[in-house]
């Protein structure tokens, strides 16, 4: 079975089962939950793409889903732009962001790339933080970008109002739309033309350079078309909470996602969603330990990177080895 | 004139704490590539360990900086045996240990934050008074953080190039290979790079808690800085390091004055990002040469 | 034959993706100046490095005057007085020459006997004591290269193996650099010398050993190889 077919299969066998989850199993809660999920999902997918197929070690990540996802809130407060326009707006915004960022950073080496992209995300934190000028006092004193409090009331998708009772079903299922595309574009980025340059780039960098594979192009390339499944993600978060502040840029959801990719394996198609599921699930069911919960989340990741540091596809991989070789001896 | 004072003084100060934090993660990339970002947790771990040993053990102010210092030390020495080491022998060194110490740094952070809780604590180790120069008003505990740093600093540069351990230690940093081939055992070399970048760590995060206050958090800034400076100063590259971060000390200084404290570090980065781009490897860095 | 230094027997090492040397087989003799030859690739530096600790030993013995070495660390080995001057030098480029120097005799605690060994080799290698306080990252080409051998000497120890040592040089330089090995071949030193540039080497050496892909392919002293035109084309293109 060749891998694209593999991934197909996967991807539509995930997509079955997701689909009838809310019918199957309606509870509120976890329709809810699943939602919050796929938005994490589709912002380590796309994380996956610049750290394990770009190789470009950025944690401005979370940055710039706050970019889409302020871009979409402000869009909506200040120009009234309803929010099925706002949002991909705030992906295209997040993609500019994502190419300033990336003039900036991207010709530096590996380790440089990530103090600045942190240092990048945490200087917008402060700027929004620490600002409390009122920009306007329509409802209340309410600096730019909404200070420490955030930014409200600047629409929603109509799904509300369209299904009073039943909208966060209608949510799962934009949050599922959405994933499944940010998958499909996964996908068809790391077994296209792109993965293949970076896969020269990786494994004989002389030849790719001599063939005109210019890294710090391709790097530019990936960094930014993920940056716009990213803003958009950003953009259903607000819409989805109604509400968008400077928590997004906090360390511990920074770790959380992290955790997401080392423990699925990072480079690989679907570890970083097998790892968003586990740390959701995980998440739930140590809800009681909640204290313990950022103590835990560093040992999973330190211990993950240095045991396995090719996360849970990695076991998979070696296990179908195994099997491949068990089978070719039986023959 | 008197505003000129006061941002060279609080400056020197400011620049002074974050060489100190600067030199252990600068002496740790340089010797084996490693970014620790535990580093902020270790800052934080001394600042309390301090604490708790002058409030909770009664000790005397300097014994509980050399206890702060061993403590830290020791937490260098974990994160040696339990991390680095076996990344080492591993592939992708540079990354893994880059997110293997963001996890510790994590798990230390919240141990401070279960055992201490999350709201500031003022730190006991300090000295009241003033010095006045001209119109100036200059607390006593910045003259001695300056002092204090200028000290270590000192040390540690008569320990890297004056002792054969420190001969060790640069010639690991300039060749590994080399260093090997001269009979040097590198294992003990980053050991006690790693230890010492802890002792420094401690002593940082004592000296910046005793002018704010200890959080669990109050690591993660410092270090940010101290990255930035090595950054600035090229990777690995201690006395650049040195440098840069009592200029950018001063730089903080002076836009904290000029464009007020909001925007102090976002021109900082600003100007970091326009240095790196002048200069990618940093103002004191060289390129590697990648053989293909 | 005089009793060897050095042996390996059935010695198979590479790097971690790619086994270099197959199987080989070597002893030097106390004393004397072995050579080996082959052309670029053939894993003539993958021995060196095998010997000195550097790379592990997969299959095969390594032994020190009938004592094991493989299995051991680079730092152990060289306390056993293994030292290799590796190719292109690996200077340490911040550091003066005199810390250079010093970084050789790392192993050496006794102040007095770095003492004397700083004043062998300045006596051997005058053009260091002149220079020692410049960084080593100025010196030029043939400055490098005798300030490399001069850090092997410092340690004092049994066996000195040269990587290519007259690599990138200028043939007047070259003739100052195996000079230079030769006074230390005759003052007695067992010396392990690997050259791509076989014709430097052929009057020189006690004894000379082709590797080719990873196996020695002949072993014979100069004048042998000299008559063998057969061997000088397949494997040297001269």
């Amino acid at each position: 079975m060749t891998g694209i077919r593999r991934d197909i299969l996967i991807g539509l066998a995930c997509l079955l089962v997701a689909v009838l989850v809310p019918i199957l199993l309606g509870g509120r809660y976890i329709v809810t939950q699943a939602t919050v999920f796929f938005i994490w999902a589709i912002v380590v997918v796309q994380w996956n793409l610049v750290l394990g197929i770009g190789g470009i070690f950025s944690l401005a990540q979370m940055a710039l889903f706050a970019t889409g996802a302020y871009a979409t809130a402000m869009l909506g407060f200040y120009l009234k732009v309803p929010m099925l326009i706002a949002i991909p707006l705030g992906g295209l915004v997040t993609v500019a962001a994502s190419m300033i960022i990336g003039l900036a950073c991207l010709r530096l080496r590996g380790p440089y790339v990530a103090l600045l992209t942190l240092a990048i995300a945490q200087v917008m934190f402060v700027l929004i933080v620490n600002d409390t000028a009122c920009f306007t006092n329509s409802s209340g004193c309410m600096p730019l970008f909404g200070g420490v409090r955030g930014i409200g009331q600047f629409g929603d998708l109509g799904l509300r109002a369209l299904f009073p009772t039943k909208w966060y079903v209608a949510h799962y299922y934009v949050a599922l739309s959405l994933l499944a595309i940010a998958v499909v574009f996964s996908i068809t980025v790391i077994r296209g033309p792109l993965g293949l340059a970076f896969k020269a780039l990786r494994d004989s960098p002389g030849y790719a350079l001599s063939r005109g594979i210019s890294r710090f192009k391709y790097q530019l390339w990936i960094f930014a078309v993920s940056a716009f499944f990213t803003g958009i993600a950003g953009g259903f978060y607000a819409v989805h909470f109604r509400v968008i502040g400077p928590t997004v840029f906090s360390f511990p959801l920074l770790l959380f996602l992290i955790a997401m990719i080392v423990v699925g394996g990072m480079g690989s198609i679907w570890g970083p969603i097998i790892g968003a599921a586990l740390l959701m699930l995980a998440d739930e069911g140590m809800k009681e330990f909640s204290d313990y919960r950022n103590i835990g989340l560093g040992l999973l990741v330190t211990l993950f990177v240095i045991l396995w540091p090719r996360g849970l596809a990695g076991w998979f991989e070696r296990l179908s080895l195994l099997r491949i070789s068990d089978s070719q001896k039986n023959t | 004139m008197d505003v000129l004072i006061q941002i060279i003084a609080s400056g020197l100060t400011l620049g002074a704490m974050y060489a100190v934090a600067t030199i252990g993660l600068s002496l740790v990339y340089g010797s084996l590539n490693m970014l620790n970002m535990a580093h902020g947790a270790l800052l934080t771990l001394g600042g309390y360990i301090c604490y708790a040993t002058i409030t909770h053990l009664g000790f005397h102010p300097a014994l509980a900086l050399i206890a702060a210092a061993l403590v830290c030390a020791a937490a260098g020495l974990v994160i040696y045996a339990f991390a680095t080491l076996p990344l080492l022998r591993a592939e992708n060194f540079e990354t893994n240990i880059f997110i293997a110490t963001i996890g510790i740094g994590s798990i230390i952070e919240n141990l401070m934050l279960k055992s201490f809780g999350p709201y500031p604590i003022p730190q006991p180790l300090g000295i009241s008074g003033q010095v006045v120069i001209g119109n100036v008003h200059i607390p006593v505990q910045n003259i001695l953080i300056l002092v204090t740093a200028l000290t270590l600093m000192a040390a540690v540069a008569f320990l890297l190039q004056k002792t054969r351990t420190g001969r060790a230690i640069r010639a690991t940093s300039m060749n590994r290979e080399a260093a090997q081939l001269m009979g040097v055992r590198v294992g003990q070399v980053y050991a006690q790079v790693l230890a010492l970048s802890g002792a420094l760590a401690a002593v940082s995060g004592i000296m910046i808690s005793s002018i704010a206050t200890l959080t669990p958090v109050m690591g993660g800034d410092p270090m940010l800085k101290a990255f930035i400076v090595c950054v600035v100063a090229g990777l690995g590259n201690v006395y650049g390091a040195v440098i840069a971060a009592i200029v950018l000390g001063l730089l903080e200084a002076a836009t904290q004055y000029v464009f007020g404290v909001r925007w102090s570090f976002a021109t900082l980065l600003l100007l970091v990002i326009l240095v790196l781009i002048w200069r990618p490897y940093g103002l004191f860095g060289r390129g590697q040469v990648v053989r293909l | 034959m005089a009793e060897p230094a050095l042996a390996l027997k059935a010695v198979r090492s590479g790097y971690a993706d790619r086994i270099v040397l197959q199987s080989v087989d070597l002893t030097v003799g106390k004393g004397e100046l072995t050579a080996i030859i082959g052309p670029n690739g053939h894993g003539k530096s993958t021995l060196l490095k095998t010997i000195s600790g550097l790379l592990r030993v997969r299959e095969g013995e390594i032994a020190l005057a009938g004592e094991r070495i493989d299995g051991l660390r680079p730092d152990e080995i060289v306390e056993r007085g293994v030292i290799h001057v590796p190719q292109g030098d690996l200077l340490f480029p911040a550091m003066s020459i005199n810390e250079n120097l010093m970084m050789g005799a790392y192993r050496t605690r006794e102040a007095a006997a770095i003492a004397e060994r700083l004043e062998k080799v300045f006596a051997l290698l005058p053009k260091l004591k002149d220079r020692r306080n410049q960084l080593a990252g100025t010196l030029s080409g043939g400055e490098r290269r005798m300030c490399g051998i001069g850090r092997g000497l410092m340690a004092g120890g049994d066996l000195l193996m040269l990587d290519e040592p007259s690599l990138g040089l200028a043939p007047i330089v070259i003739d100052q650099i195996y000079e230079v090995i030769l006074d230390l071949r005759r003052a007695g030193s067992t010396i392990l010398v690997v050259e791509e540039n076989a014709e430097r080497i052929m009057d020189a050496a006690d004894r000379i050993h082709l590797l080719d892909n990873g196996r020695f392919a002949w072993a014979g002293k100069g004048p042998e190889l000299m008559a063998s035109p057969q061997i000088i084309e397949a494997y040297l293109g001269a």
